[in-house]
């Protein structure tokens, strides 16, 4: 089943020609879209950084994992639906050119590995986090640590790669 | 002072390392990635501590232990940044040169750098008037900095 019919209908919506700056008065509002993404897009990378290098045991590890997850989290989720509303207007701006495009689908598969990666985080090394949060954390919170900031970079990566490629 | 600095830019564009830059095809955007992650780590950072001046979020850490963990990897992230934007700057010195924001971002950079280097040294969350004032023109600044560096790649043109 091909997409594309409803890539072509979201590109043809109003909001979505405003975006592009094909509306008189809207010729600046992809720049400025875009650099809210950014903005966005940084406090989600940072703030979950914070926690992949504490995972790792390289950063904050004087703090509790759990006390450091409470101060952090609601400001990567609130972060991250910032980004997410943001990226959404600039997406139907050009639907058709990126859900076509190879490092725009990088990127959301690099986002659902962090995805997958956080639930078995969660459902895993997370549960018994009061045995192990004051010291060094097992290989299972090291090792989700890690691929997290990997797939977040990647995330990053293919973000900016999009920007050269469409 | 763009007008003055263009034959310095258009030199930079014809040696020998800039072309080098401008001829792999992946050196810009790669390096933009790196300036973005590094973005990150410092905006992110500030944030937490500006947030935890102005007595934003309760639970946490004392600004005190916030800024000791947060400052040094403000200062490796800003490394990183200078690198990155050094090796832009090298690959496409017309592009930046010319662009108004750039200038101001550069400005501001300094303003920002500065007073977290004063801060880092000073204030540790006792004297509330000072930390509210660093804490909302430092963000002020951070969001100006990152604003002025998007905009650099859409309004260069105008003034080539």
């Amino acid at each position: 089943m091909s997409l594309e019919p409803l890539w072509v209908a979201i590109k043809a919506w109003p909001l979505s020609a405003a975006v592009r700056g094909d509306e008189p008065g809207t010729e600046w509002l992809f720049p400025i879209i875009e650099t809210l993404h950014v903005i966005a897009l940084t406090l989600v990378v940072g703030s979950i950084a914070m926690m992949d290098l504490r995972l790792l045991g390289i950063a904050s590890r004087s703090s509790r994992v759990s006390h450091l997850s409470e101060e952090v989290l609601p400001w990567t989720w609130s972060a991250w639906c910032s980004a997410a509303l943001f990226g959404s207007l600039l997406f139907i701006s050009n639907a058709t050119t990126y859900a076509g495009n190879l490092q725009f689908r990088l990127k959301f598969l690099c986002m659902g590995l962090a995805a997958i990666n956080m639930l078995i985080f969660h459902l895993g090394a997370y549960r018994h986090v009061a045995r192990w949060e004051s010291g060094t954390p097992p290989l299972a919170a090291r090792l989700a640590g890690g691929l997290s900031l990997l797939f977040w970079i990647g995330v990053v990566f293919f973000g900016r790669w999009t920007g050269f490629t469409t | 002072m763009p007008t003055m600095l263009r034959p310095f830019a258009d030199w930079l564009a014809a040696t020998p390392l800039s072309k080098l830059l401008q001829e792999h095809l992946w050196i810009i955007p790669t390096s933009q990635s790196i300036h973005i992650v590094a973005v990150s780590v410092v905006f992110a950072s500030a944030c937490m501590i500006n947030l935890r001046l102005l007595g934003v979020g309760r639970s946490g850490r004392s600004v005190a232990t916030l800024s000791a963990t947060l400052i040094p990897w403000m200062w490796r992230g800003l490394v990183v940044l200078l690198c990155t934007g050094l090796i832009q700057i090298i690959a496409e010195p017309v592009r930046q040169f010319v662009a108004p924001v750039f200038w101001a971002k550069m400005a501001m950079i300094v303003v920002v750098a500065t007073m977290t280097g004063f801060y880092a040294r000073t204030a540790r969350g006792h004297r509330p008037l000072w930390d509210t004032a660093f804490a909302l023109l430092s963000t002020l600044l951070w969001l100006a900095i990152i604003t002025c560096g998007r905009f650099i790649g859409y309004t260069w043109s105008l003034y080539a």
